[in-house]
């Protein structure tokens, strides 16, 4: 598996809303722990992100569909508990 | 002389139960007569006396109109459309087997515009989804579809059903702002749009002080359809409030003054 390459050390739970929880809370929508687990899953160097926001677009499931995000905030307060925090 | 036989007459029939009914009855008959004539109204038969005029038929503006299966339907069940539904925390969620980068868009688009026009999940989720997701990733290939998005979105607001005409104008108020030049663009199909607005702009809740749920969520007809015009103007160009006046009178601008 690629993912054993690099394995966090820790989780946590986020507090409060900000641009980093908020591209987290992006991958874990689509089946990630975050962006390094997605890099190494799928091969990709690069993220699609909003140029206005800078918030990821597009990501691609491990089942190979899409999912497409909205330019604006998507993850709303009461979901900001449910973003993980993992450190390496 | 008329006020001395009153009583008289009175207090004989009062032993003489028939007499008195009769006395009674032709004061009711004016109202109601039994066999009174129903008739249409400016016809002949309406100045006979014995005739009532019956009043003119609802015109049905606000009747919601019956659905016709949508061609959206036929090619979900067929299973032409790349999308899977994903259910999360959240909600549900379209996930998209190819890029949206890569939809033809002159296709896609106008069908699943023409799913605005269902009620029932899955398909009215889909379509007012995918739509959601087409224009917020489409850029410059929204603009050369528009004239082919039209149709379906007069057909939606035709129908007159208050859960699609929520739903068409948030998709309106989306479509306007999701490109350059959209907005300018739409302005020579107002009056294929607007007409439907015009009737139910008035539609609003006048509960005094009391609380309007439908505002909180934004159901209210009235209100989406004000902000829709805004919009419509915002975005339209020198030319859109003209144009939008005419065909709602009403509209008062949101820019001038």
């Amino acid at each position: 598996m690629a993912s054993s390459e690099v394995k966090p050390k820790s989780v946590s739970r986020a507090k409060k809303w900000s641009e980093e929880i908020e591209n987290l809370y992006r991958f874990q929508q689509a089946g990630y722990r975050d962006e390094i687990e997605y890099k190494q899953v799928k091969q990709v160097s690069m993220v699609d992100r909003w140029p206005e926001t800078g918030y990821v677009k597009k990501l691609q499931r491990r089942d190979n569909t899409f999912y497409y995000y909205n330019k604006q905030r998507e993850c709303d307060d009461k979901e900001v508990h449910k973003v993980k925090i993992y450190a390496y | 002389m008329v006020a001395e036989k009153e009583p008289l007459g009175l207090s004989k029939c009062s032993d003489k139960m028939p007499k008195r009914s009769k006395l009674l009855a032709p004061q009711a008959l004016p109202v109601h007569p039994p066999h009174a004539l129903v008739s249409e109204g400016f016809t002949v038969k309406a100045m006979m006396k014995n005739s009532v005029v019956r009043g003119p038929p609802a015109a049905g503006a606000f009747k919601e109109r019956p659905t016709k299966p949508t061609a959206f339907r036929k090619f979900y069940e067929r299973g032409d459309f790349p999308i899977a539904l994903e259910h999360d925390s959240k909600g549900n969620k379209i996930a998209w087997k190819v890029e949206i980068e890569k939809l033809d868009y002159h296709h896609y688009l106008p069908l699943f515009f023409d799913g605005l026009c269902e009620m029932t999940f899955p398909y009215e989720f889909f379509a007012r989804q995918g739509i959601h997701d087409m224009l917020e990733h489409g850029g410059n290939k929204i603009l050369p579809v528009i004239p082919q998005l039209i149709i379906p979105i007069k057909n939606a607001l035709n129908l007159r059903n208050r859960q699609v005409i929520c739903v068409t104008l948030k998709v309106l108020q989306h479509l306007v702002v999701s490109a350059e030049m959209v907005g300018e663009a739409l302005v020579p199909y107002y009056r294929q749009i607007l007409p439907i607005l015009n009737i139910f702009k008035n539609m609003n809740v006048n509960s005094g002080d009391g609380i309007d749920y439908s505002q909180q969520k934004r159901e209210n007809i009235g209100d989406l359809i004000q902000e829709t015009l805004e919009a419509f103007e915002r975005y339209g160009g020198e030319d859109a409030f003209i144009n939008i006046k005419y065909m709602v009178p009403t509209y008062e601008s949101c820019l001038l003054n």
